[in-house]
C-alpha cells in the first residue's frame, strides 16, 4: 500500500469520465504513473463509478489494457494510481496531421495497433466485461508503440442475462445501430462496433460517422453500410426507435469510399475486416476472438512463438 | 453474443493459426482476484486466522497491562484477579464463532432488504474476508454490518442510496460510511466475485442439453431451488475457499440428486472407449463446441480430456463433504463471546459487572442479567 506522499504530482493530463488525471512522479522508483483523482463527497461515500472501475481493473490484467498498480486514500479523495502512457490515440493521430488535411496512419502501424486493440478487448470479453464507451481517446500508447485500454470508468461485467444496460453509453460517434436504435440487450458486439469506427479512423485519419445527434448518427451509418431490413437483420423493425421511415440506402464500397484519404493503398483484406466489424446487425459482428483470426493479421500469428 | 464461426464476410475461411490456445474458463478462473488473493489451502486458511489473531491478541494484551499498571494504585487486589480473568483476549477458535455467528446476520438483513442473490452472496464474502484480515478485537463485528452490504450494492451496480440504505437498515449514514476504504482496503479492492449461482445456471442447461428426453423439466426446476438454498448455505463455509464456484455448484449438486449428476458428469467426462478419432479431429471438434457454448459454459466445462473424471469426482465428494459442515453457532455461544470481547476492550467494564454480580447474588436477588 502506498501512501500519497510517495508521488510528485506534475502536470494535468485530462478529464476522465468521473474525475481528474494528473500525470505523476513516483519519487522511490523515479517511475511515471498516472494519478485518477477522484473526489469523496461525503455523501455517498466512494462513487460507484470508482468502485467499478477498481473492481474491474483488478481483474484486467494484460498487456493491452493499462495497468492499476494502487489505490490511495487522502482524507477527501481517492487517487487510483494506473501506469503512464505518452499518449491518447486521438492525440496521436492529431499529432500526425500536417495542415489542415487529416492523415492516415501507415497500414503496418494500423494493424499493430489494431491487433492490439482486438487483444485488449477479447481478454476483456473473456473476462466478461464490456469497455462499452471505447474511442481513440481512451486507447492510450507509448513509445515503444504499445496500445493500451483505459478508461474503464463506464465498463461493466455482465453475464446471464445481458438485457437490462442503459442505452446511455459509448460517445456517439462509435456508438453501434442497434445501441442507438434502443436495444438494451447488447452484448461483446457493441464494443466490436467501435473497434471497426477505429479502425476505419486509423485508415483515413478522420472519424469514419461523426454525427451530431442520435439521427443524424444513424444516418450516417445507414448512407454508408445500407439500410437494414428484416431479411439482412431479422428483428430490426421491432426495436424501440426503428423508423420506417429511414431513407433505403444501399451498401457502398468502403474501398471507394476511404481509399481518397489513406496513406497508402487499401487492400480487400483489411476492407473484409472492416465489414466483418461493421455489420449492422450486432450477431452478424466479427467477435474479437475472430477478429484476431482475420487473415489481415496472418503475418502476426504466424510470427507468434509457441506457448 | 458469440456468434458462430460461419460469418466471415467474403467467404475466405478463417484458419486458426497453428499454435491457437483458446484460454480455458478454468485459466481465466485463476487470473481473477478472488482465486489469487482468496482461495486457499486449508493450512493457509489456518494460518492466516492464527496470524490475524496472534497480532490482535498482543496490542490487546499491550493495552491490559498497561491498564493494570496506570490503575495500579487504585484497584484492589481482588479487582486486578477479575481483570486477569475476565479481560481476556477472545481466542482464534472464538473469533471464527463470532464472525460465522455475524456472517449470517448479514445474510439475513440483505435478504431481509430484498436484495439480488447476488449482492446478499457478495455481502457476507466482503465480510467473512474482512475478518480474515482483520480481528474481532480490532474492529467489533457490529460496526461493520452495514458497510459491507452497502459496499456490495455498489459493486455489484445495485444502486442504493446511503440515506435510503441506512433507513432500511435502522442505521446512520456515518457509521455505514465510517469503515468503508477500510473494508475496500482489507478487501485489497478484489470486488469482483464469482458466486457459484452462474455455474449452476451453466450446469442445469448443459444437463437438459446433454440428457434431453431423460429428465423432467418441472422436476429440474424443483432441483435447481434446492441447489440455489444450498449454495445460499454453502457461502457460510469454508468451501468457499478451497474450491472453485463450479465445484461447489457441483457438489450442490450431488448432495440434491446424486444418481442424475453422477449420470451427467459420466455422460460428460468419463473417456468413452470407441472413440478412436485422431488427435486433431478431437481437438477441432471441441474448439467448435466451445465457440457454441461459450457464454453459458460453466468453469469446468473445458475439452473433456484436460478433466480427470476420476479426480473430479474425488473433488466434488471432498467439497460435499465441507459444504455440509455448516457452522452453527448459538446464541448463547455469541453473546458469551460478544461480552468476552467487550470486556478486553473495556477492562473497567469487567471489574464494574463482576462487583455488580457478587452483588446480586449476595442480595440473592436471583434476577441475573447479562448485558451485551
Amino acid at each position: 500500500m502506498s501512501s500519497s506522499s510517495q508521488f510528485k504530482q506534475l502536470e494535468k493530463l485530462g478529464n476522465g469520465t468521473y474525475a481528474t488525471v494528473y500525470k505523476g512522479l513516483n519519487k522511490t522508483t523515479g517511475v511515471y504513473v498516472a494519478l485518477k483523482e477522484v473526489k469523496l463527497d461525503s455523501e455517498e461515500g466512494t462513487p460507484s463509478t470508482a468502485i467499478r472501475e477498481i473492481s474491474l481493473m483488478k481483474e484486467l490484467k494484460h498487456d493491452n489494457i493499462v495497468r492499476l498498480y494502487d489505490v490511495i486514500h487522502t482524507e477527501n479523495k481517492l487517487t487510483l494510481v494506473f501506469e503512464y502512457m505518452d499518449k491518447d490515440l486521438k492525440k496521436y493521430m492529431d499529432s500526425r496531421t500536417t495542415g489542415n488535411s487529416p492523415q492516415g496512419l501507415e497500414l503496418s502501424l494500423v494493424k499493430y495497433f489494431q491487433w492490439q486493440l482486438f487483444e485488449g478487448i477479447s481478454f476483456c470479453h473473456e473476462n466478461k466485461i464490456l469497455h462499452r464507451d471505447l474511442k481513440p481517446q481512451n486507447l492510450l500508447i507509448n513509445n515503444k508503440g504499445q496500445l493500451k485500454l483505459g478508461d474503464f470508468g463506464l465498463a461493466r461485467a455482465f453475464g446471464i442475462p445481458v438485457n437490462t444496460f442503459s442505452s446511455e453509453v459509448v460517445t456517439l460517434w462509435y456508438r453501434a445501430p442497434d445501441v442507438l436504435m434502443g436495444s438494451r440487450s447488447y452484448s461483446t458486439s457493441i464494443d466490436m462496433w467501435s473497434c471497426g469506427c477505429i479502425l476505419a479512423e486509423m485508415l483515413t485519419g478522420k472519424p469514419l460517422f461523426p454525427g451530431t445527434n442520435d439521427e443524424e448518427q444513424l444516418k450516417l451509418i445507414f448512407d454508408m453500410m445500407g439500410t437494414p431490413t428484416e431479411s439482412t437483420w431479422p428483428t430490426v423493425t421491432t426495436l424501440p426507435k426503428y423508423n420506417s421511415n429511414f431513407s433505403i440506402q444501399v451498401p457502398k464500397d468502403l474501398k471507394k469510399l476511404l481509399q481518397p484519404f489513406t496513406k497508402e493503398q487499401l487492400d480487400d483484406i483489411v476492407i473484409d475486416l472492416l465489414n466483418g466489424l461493421l455489420q449492422l446487425n450486432p450477431s452478424m459482428r466479427l467477435s474479437a476472438k475472430q477478429a484476431l483470426h482475420h487473415p489481415w493479421f496472418s503475418e502476426y500469428y504466424q510470427q507468434q512463438p509457441h506457448q | 453474443m458469440e456468434g458462430s464461426d460461419s460469418k466471415s464476410v467474403s467467404g475466405t475461411v478463417q484458419e486458426k493459426p497453428a499454435n491457437y490456445k483458446r484460454i480455458s474458463d478454468d485459466d481465466l478462473y485463476r487470473h481473477s482476484s478472488q482465486y489469487r488473493f482468496w482461495s486457499f489451502t486449508p493450512e493457509q486458511l489456518e494460518q492466516k486466522r492464527i496470524d490475524t489473531n496472534a497480532q490482535a491478541v498482543v496490542s490487546v494484551e499491550e493495552r491490559l497491562s498497561a491498564f493494570r499498571d496506570e490503575n495500579n494504585a487504585d484497584l484492589t487486589e481482588e479487582e486486578v484477579k477479575t481483570l486477569l480473568e475476565k479481560a481476556v483476549p477472545v481466542t482464534m477458535e472464538e473469533e471464527v464463532k463470532l464472525v460465522n455467528f455475524y456472517a449470517k446476520k448479514v445474510q439475513g438483513i440483505a435478504q431481509h432488504m430484498n436484495l439480488p442473490t447476488e449482492v446478499v452472496a457478495t455481502s457476507l464474502t466482503f465480510f467473512r474476508r474482512f475478518y480474515l484480515e482483520n480481528s474481532v478485537m480490532d474492529i467489533d463485528p457490529k460496526t461493520i454490518v452495514h458497510t459491507t452490504i452497502f459496499l456490495a450494492c455498489k459493486s455489484e451496480n445495485y444502486f442504493i442510496s446511503v440515506d435510503s440504505f441506512a433507513k432500511k437498515t435502522k442505521s446512520v449514514r456515518e457509521a455505514i460510511l465510517k469503515h468503508e476504504f477500510k473494508l475496500l482496503e482489507s478487501l485489497k479492492f478484489s470486488l469482483l466475485n464469482h458466486h457459484p449461482y452462474r455455474p449452476l445456471h451453466g450446469f442445469f442447461l448443459d444437463i437438459q442439453n446433454l440428457l434431453t428426453g431423460k429428465v423432467d423439466i418441472k422436476y429440474m426446476g424443483q432441483i435447481y431451488e434446492n441447489c440455489k438454498k444450498r449454495i445460499t448455505e454453502a457461502l457460510l463455509t469454508d468451501a468457499i475457499y478451497f474450491y472453485t464456484p463450479p465445484q461447489i455448484t457441483l457438489a450442490a449438486l450431488l448432495l440434491e440428486d446424486e444418481a442424475l449428476t453422477l449420470k451427467y458428469l459420466e455422460t460428460k467426462f468419463k473417456p468413452k472407449e470407441e472413440e478412436a478419432e485422431t488427435e486433431t479431429e478431437v481437438d477441432e471438434k471441441k474448439k467448435n463446441k466451445k465457440v457454441e457454448d461459450k457464454d453459458n459454459s460453466p468453469k469446468e466445462d473445458k475439452p473433456e480430456s484436460s478433466i480427470n473424471y476420476d479426480v473430479l469426482l474425488s473433488l466434488i465428494l471432498a467439497c460435499k463433504e465441507k459444504i455440509i459442515e455448516l457452522p452453527s453457532v448459538t446464541m448463547d455461544d455469541a453473546k458469551n463471546i460478544a461480552a468476552k470481547l467487550y470486556f478486553c476492550n473495556n477492562p473497567m467494564k469487567a471489574i464494574a459487572n463482576s462487583k455488580r454480580k457478587q452483588e446480586e447474588s449476595v442480595s440473592d436477588s436471583g434476577e441475573k442479567k447479562q448485558k451485551i
